[in-house]
């Protein structure tokens, strides 16, 4: 067994005593309730465990918790899509962020298995976007780089694809 | 913990008690935390129905903020009266099908990380528990000595009492090839049984205007005989009294016709397609608790089908030694994430079941995507020797004759059903004067196979779009032009003999998508791409389908409630599973209630029961006279409740819910406006209005409106409608088989005739010396009732939904891979719920359907599913750049009026890109593919 600590959406949970082969979908599942990452292939192959680890630097990296052990996030900052909506001190969501939003207007989703992988990366591309702008046309291209591994069995992918590039387009400072 | 458990509580609703069992659905309830973060939301939602269409989808907010619980998440601790420790299990199945099984060791565990209780064939013998999924074909776990019936028949379910140890035993378990023991090669067991289930259907039309000298629907469904595990058909005769001969006689006739006319073009082709697994995104999982004090079996399900489950589980249970320990049954009926079929009618929770029996606290099995591969269902493979006949001259079909084989896999579950409607499907869009369709379904050694989205009918319908490409090609007509002449107009038959109902409207789509620039220009366009990119091969390919919805035996339930507040509530029966039938029903009723709901509730049965329904018989099987014997009940329905599958929800579950809000609006809402209008303006300063005609009545943004009569809220006549002790609920029950069944009900002095079978009501809280029952509602007596014929079961289907999609390609020369660059599909869908649902059907179906004609493939030898290996690594999904994804178009033709039934259309929509691709893929490489996928190998293997 080991003891770990991790903080997501940032609240501290631990320190916990983990099976050091327990996998982190598990450890949110299993250990914190944590039911909104989604487990799917349990190979990294469909990005429906994507969530996001915030570096000290100010940079966020994407991680599929499907094949990574929960020890391996010990002392790490965490998103999930449990944390990205804004709440009231009650708790209450109050507003909805901004790829939230794009995809609930557009229909996006169906089934929302593969809705919280889709969240994440997105979140972290138009993050990663605001630091580093690219040109309007290069829209669709970085779209098709960025989410071309995630598996969705109900939508054909089209409105996941509009609300982002509708989202990127309209998002200050993203394109130049 | 136990001993709390009340069982007359409110939130368990008895469903039915079979041999003794008490089976109780109970609606799902979130721990604590949950329950506050759902509250959360709750405020936020609620702007879903604002404007007269929904903004999103009514739980977008759940799924997007990741609060959405899905059947999968629940443990015991999220449930109110459940002890809060939880078990798991896990199964052990066999990789293998052809070698006697031995027996299993795992020994080699460490003692910490041991099953406490490890249940096997054994312990089913030893608590006679060996019929637990008789209806599923027996042999729940192998014995020892036997051979397994199939690749990944569960073998033993070892339970752990923590998530490590379980975690830590299965990565050493899963994939360890010393586990299992076997002996001997044998013969397969699939070889030893007969077949799951045969049909044939013989038509030849009469003369004009006169009826078909042949077919199903006038004459009755025969059957073969099987001798040495083959169908042996009745000889051929012209007889009076034998059906069967008759049939064959015009089935030969038919053959020997497709065989000797000179001035017939005969396509003789044979097709093949794969196992596919759907891919639902949400494995199954399961937890239950069995409770010994109480003797309360509860059960979590993740299920599309929940009352097949509850009447399943009631009568396997009561049936086996388990009636004398367990009394009741309390079924939790959750969210699901994804279905197409494969959460329909499947025995993974029987297994829980079993687990359950032998845990020592709540026990959750759950299988991972490796697991689902092995034993979920799949789509049946078939395989089809077709003879499709034109006449030389007018180029009109003469005749069909089709020799389908079907794999139904190691469990007979759908099979029959899937075969039957497979093989009625393959006229496609055509009128077919003569045909001979013979469908077989075998049993093998593959994982089961079941209702797959399609339900057969991408399988026969794809091979029959093929075969009139390649048929236009040989007879030297434009392939869309052959459709023309060939569509079914309105008034002729289908294969069954059966007039399809409504105006299929396939000329107007095939002229449109003869218009359309990328077929009128595909030739140039080839030249031109061909030229500009050397290395790459062009085509445009078309197909066109109509596909069936429904099932025969429809029967969907609704309520449509209004608060004295005026909120709305709407339940139904069906389970949302991502199709967005709780967005859909809950918009419908704006029409009639001047707003959406407020408030959906899905997978509704308990409350149901308020109509005091029953059904007797096998609503397909049941003879006329005993029809007409039954229904002199007036709570007699051939069935209660229906899965949601099949498309049902657009079509069947609005009849209810839309008949729920329009009497609410004519017995409640109008008259109480007209009231307060007489009330409050009569001759006054406007003119007299015709207070007798509800059409007149609409809805304005401020309320119901007649003649320029100030609108009354919503809110205002609910009040109203509750203080009188008007109608304040409505709760109907209809049924369908491939008609509606009509009863007289007399509901505020009037009797009307209603295309429902049951109807209950609910008045407002000012009524007095109302009788109700104790779910609060006042059963209808209905006066009288015609339910459909029970020969039109023989009809096998008569609703139809066309849709035909356009698909350009470019081909990589060098690596064979199809680069999908455009796609244009038309679809008839009738009246449109909700726009958004639809795109998102048709999307989400092309892109299924280019799975299934360019890269989804199991084999069906030992390689396959059921050896347990199988995951996203090997099993290619379709991804966003597989599909065309920026260019994927449609044209979503409009109702012929505001009349037109929303139709459903969640299978069609995957069909026609099938035949397209392949069509498009000879036209840029000149090589006809008969089988699916086309794979990059192949492709490579013809250039």
């Amino acid at each position: 067994m080991t003891m770990i600590s991790v903080t997501i959406n940032n609240k501290v949970y631990g320190p916990l005593e983990v099976d050091p082969e327990v996998k982190m979908t598990d450890f949110l599942h299993e250990y914190v309730n944590l039911t909104g990452t989604k487990f799917g292939c349990g190979q990294g192959i469909c990005q429906a465990c994507t969530i996001i680890v915030d570096n000290e630097d100010g940079t966020s990296d994407t991680v599929r918790t499907c094949i990574t052990n929960a020890m391996v996030f010990n002392g790490k900052k965490l998103r999930t899509i449990e944390g990205h909506a804004k709440t009231s001190k009650t708790g209450e969501i109050i507003a909805l962020h901004p790829v939230q939003e794009a995809f609930v207007n557009n229909f996006s989703f169906q089934c929302g298995w593969c809705t919280s992988g889709f969240t994440n990366k997105t979140v972290a591309l138009v993050e990663k976007l605001k630091r580093q702008p690219i040109a309007k046309d290069q829209v669709q291209k970085i779209i098709e780089t960025e989410l071309k591994d995630h598996v969705c069995r109900c939508t054909g992918y089209v409105k996941y694809y509009k609300a982002v590039k509708e989202l990127i387009l309209s998002t200050e400072g993203a394109t130049v | 913990m136990s001993s709390q458990l009340n069982l007359s509580r409110r939130n368990f609703i008895k469903q039915c008690v079979i041999g003794g069992v008490t089976i109780y659905s109970a609606p799902m309830l979130f721990n604590s935390v949950q329950a506050e973060e759902k509250s959360n939301i709750e405020k936020f939602r609620s702007n879903w129905n604002k404007d007269k269409k929904p903004r999103f989808r009514f739980d977008a907010i759940e799924k997007v903020t990741g609060q959405k619980i899905y059947g999968r998440d629940y443990r015991a601790v999220d449930i109110p009266t459940w002890p809060n420790e939880q078990h798991y299990a896990l199964m052990i199945r066999s990789s293998i099908a052809n070698r006697v099984y031995l027996g299993f060791d795992i020994s080699f565990l460490p003692a910490e990380i041991q099953p406490y209780k490890v249940i096997t064939a054994e312990d089913l013998k030893n608590h006679k528990l060996t019929e637990l999924i008789e209806d599923f074909g027996g042999n729940m776990l192998l014995e020892k000595g036997n051979t397994p019936d199939y690749l990944g028949h569960e073998i033993a379910v070892l339970l752990f009492d923590t998530f490590a140890a379980f975690n830590k035993a299965k990565g050493r378990i899963q994939f360890n090839s010393n586990v299992v023991q076997y002996g001997e090669e044998t013969e397969l067991v699939a070889k030893s049984k007969d077949p799951y289930a045969s049909w044939r259907i013989v038509r030849e039309e009469g003369q004009l205007g006169q009826n078909d000298r042949y077919s199903t629907l006038q004459d009755g469904l025969f059957f073969p005989n099987y001798v040495a595990h083959k169908p042996v058909w009745p000889s051929a005769e012209n007889s009076i009294e034998d059906n069967g001969k008759r049939g064959m006689f015009y089935a030969e006739k038919l053959h020997s016709d497709v065989e000797t006319r000179k001035d017939w073009f005969v396509l003789d082709r044979t097709y093949q397609t794969q196992s596919i697994e759907p891919m639902t995104f949400e494995a199954e999982a399961y937890n239950g608790w069995y409770d010994k004090a109480t003797q309360s079996m509860h059960i979590v399900i993740s299920s599309q089908a929940p009352q097949d489950f509850y009447y399943k589980a009631g009568k396997t249970i009561a049936k086996s030694p388990l009636a004398s320990d367990i009394k009741n049954v309390i079924v939790h009926t959750p969210y699901i994430g994804g279905g197409f079929g494969a959460k329909d009618h499947t025995q993974f929770p029987y297994y829980g079941i079993l687990a359950s029996l032998f845990a020592k606290a709540p026990v959750y099995l759950a299988n991972d995507r490796f697991e689902q591969f092995q034993s979920g269902l799949k789509r049946h493979p078939f395989v089809m020797a077709n003879k499709l006949a034109f006449d030389k001259n007018t180029k009109k079909i003469a005749g069909l004759v089709s020799d389908m084989e079907v794999d139904g896999g190691g469990r007979i579950n759908f099979s029959g059903s899937v075969t039957m409607v497979g093989a009625s499907a393959i006229q496609g869009i055509y009128y077919i004067p003569r045909n001979d369709i013979t469908a077989v379904c075998y049993p093998s050694q593959t994982p089961h196979a079941g209702s797959m989205r399609g339900y057969g009918t991408l399988q026969s319908m794809s091979a029959m779009e093929m075969m009139f490409n390649e048929a236009a090609a040989e007879l030297d007509v434009d392939p869309i032009e052959l459709r023309k002449i060939n569509a079914l107009k309105p008034g002729l038959k289908n294969t069954q003999g059966a007039l399809p109902n409504g105006d299929m409207r396939y000329l107007e789509m095939l002229e449109m998508a003869a218009k359309h620039p990328k077929w009128v220009n595909r030739h140039s366009a080839k030249a031109e791409f061909e030229a500009k990119h050397p290395g790459k091969l062009y085509g445009v390919g078309f197909g066109m389908v109509s596909k069936d919805y429904g099932t025969g035996a429809a029967a969907p339930s609704s309520s449509v409630e209004i608060t004295p507040e005026g909120k709305i509530i709407v339940k139904t029966c069906s389970v949302e599973m991502g199709t967005g039938i709780d967005t859909s029903q809950g918009s419908l009723v704006s029409q009639y209630l001047g707003s959406a709901a407020d408030e959906i509730e899905m997978a509704v049965t308990e409350e149901f029961d308020a109509m005091e329904l029953f059904a007797t018989d096998n609503p397909y099987l049941i003879s006329q006279e005993r029809q007409d014997q039954m229904l002199k009940d007036p709570r007699w329905t051939p069935a209660v409740s229906m899965a949601s599958a099949a498309s049902m929800s657009s079509f069947y579950q609005t009849q209810t819910t839309e008949n729920a809000a329009r009497i609410l609006l004519e017995k409640t809402l109008f008259p109480a406006a007209v009231e307060i209008w007489k009330n409050t303006y009569f001759n006054g300063q406007f003119a007299t209005p015709d207070f007798n005609d509800v059409s007149k009545a609409r809805w304005s943004n401020d309320g119901l409106t007649i003649n320029g009569y100030p609108p009354i809220s919503l809110e205002l006549l609910a009040k109203k409608a509750h203080a009188d002790g008007m109608i304040t609920g409505v709760m109907t029950h209809a049924f369908n088989r491939w008609a509606w069944a009509s009863a007289e009900f007399e509901l505020e002095g009037e009797i009307k005739r209603y295309p429902l079978d049951a109807i209950a009501i609910k008045r407002g809280i000012g009524a007095r010396n109302v009788k109700t029952n104790r779910f609060g509602y006042q059963v209808i007596e209905r006066k009288s009732v015609d339910y459909p014929k029970t020969a039109l079961n023989n009809a096998m289907v008569t609703y139809y939904a066309p849709c035909a999609t356009l698909a350009e390609i470019a081909v990589e020369k060098a690596s064979g891979k199809v680069e999908v660059l455009s796609t244009h599909t038309w679809l008839e869908p009738g009246k449109v719920l909700v726009k958004e649902l639809v795109e998102g059907q048709i999307e989400g179906g092309l892109t299924m359907g280019v799975g299934h004609a360019l890269y989804e493939y199991l084999p069906l030898d030992e390689s396959g599913a059921g050896n347990g290996t199988w995951n996203l690594n090997r099993y290619q999904v379709p991804l966003a750049n597989h599909n065309g994804v920026w260019n994927m178009n449609y044209t979503i033709l409009p109702p012929l009026s505001e009349s037109d039934p929303a139709k459903g259309i969640g299978e069609v929509v995957m069909i026609p890109i099938v035949p397209a691709l392949v069509e498009a893929i000879y036209q840029a490489t000149n090589t006809r593919f008969y089988h699916t996928p086309v794979t990059p190998k192949d492709i490579v293997e013809a250039i």
